[in-house]
């Protein structure tokens, strides 16, 4: 298990959710799809989500599966309808420049290390 | 599918009504609307839109000028891609007589930088009808792509594909029950025509009669096909 303020450090990570309490959080893993259909069979509590995808459907779908993050990857930026939510639904939202290969790439190296 | 042939098949399927709705672009809507005229059967120029979440929308347009206009805009939504014809084939546009007036350079297989929200939005503002395509569909559906409907846009009626048994489908997505639903061929080739239609009753063939037999306004109605 690493600490999501760790991670965040080693992808130049943005937090879009300030009002969320993001240091209690802690990852196993991580959870790589743009396709909301599959994420929601998927996904498990104590993953990352990284993603392009940032309708507000994302949020919801986090909600469900009990992930604790959502990691935008490319510089993507959710609006501020989908920020409300999340911070409404206690899912904090980062948002990295690196690319998802990168995004994955780090989070296993730091998991597995 | 070359519109004299697709005419001719349409025609020989009994269908009256038909809108063709090519990805990303109508430019081949001003041929296969005059083939339409030639063959007696009543044309809606239509698209098929491709969302930056992969979504696919169908849009209609009673107003050829106002389709046009708002495929201009569809094109410079598109991501700036050219088309690799060895893996999708030449994007021909032709004339009613199937000469080819020019190829499209532009990869059509793309997404626009729309969102699903925008994209409604754009049809919306230049008097078109939007209709989300197979949505029952496992790949480029709002539900593939976003796992459930959201609450907006909202939409009148759904496009579910041919061969779909809506009784069994529903009881797994029962967010569609006791909503309109519009069954189509989805046709690419010619062999498909026909497979997938639906009954309308409606005072004209035309996307605003569509709309209020969605909602069931005036005495109109979608009958499954």
């Amino acid at each position: 298990m690493i600490k999501l303020t760790d991670y965040m450090k080693a992808i130049d990570a943005v937090n879009f959710t300030p009002a969320l309490d993001i240091g209690v959080i802690e990852l196993e893993g991580a959870y790589v799809c743009d396709m909301l259909s599959d994420v929601m069979g998927s996904a498990k509590p104590k993953q990352a989500w990284i993603t392009i995808m940032k309708h507000l459907n994302v949020v919801a779908v986090a909600s469900m599966t009990g992930i604790p993050v959502i990691v935008f990857a490319k510089g993507n930026q959710p609006d501020d309808t989908v920020i409300d939510k999340a911070t409404e639904e206690g899912i904090a939202l980062i948002s990295s420049p690196h690319e998802t290969f990168v995004l994955a790439g780090k989070l296993y190296q730091m998991v597995k290390s | 599918m070359a519109p004299l042939a697709l005419m001719k098949r349409a025609s020989e399927c009994g269908i009256e009504w038909l809108a063709i709705t090519d990805h990303n672009s109508m430019a081949n809507c001003p041929a296969y609307a005059e083939a339409a005229k030639r063959a007696g059967i009543y044309f809606t120029w239509g698209v098929e839109i491709q969302s930056s979440e992969e979504i696919h929308i169908l849009a209609y347009f009673d107003s050829p000028n106002n389709a046009q206009a708002f495929d201009i805009e569809l094109y410079n939504s598109l991501l700036p891609i050219s088309n690799d014809p060895d893996f999708f084939g030449d994007q021909v546009v032709i004339d009613e007589n199937e000469n080819i007036i020019r190829m499209e350079q532009r990869a059509l297989i793309n997404s626009s930088i729309w969102d699903i929200g925008q994209v409604v939005e754009r049809i919306k503002a230049y008097g078109g009808y939007a209709v989300p395509a197979h949505i029952d569909a496992s790949v480029n559906s709002i539900i593939s792509q976003l796992g459930f409907m959201p609450a907006e846009p909202a939409f009148d009626v759904f496009g579910i594909t041919a061969s779909l048994n809506v009784s069994d489908w529903i009881c797994k997505q029962p967010y569609f029950a006791n909503r309109s639903l519009l069954r189509a061929s989805d046709a690419h080739y010619l062999a498909d025509i026909g497979t997938g239609f639906s009954m309308l009753l409606m005072e004209t063939p035309c996307a605003a009669e569509l709309k209020k037999a969605a909602l069931g306004q005036e005495g109109r109605e979608i009958k499954a096909g």
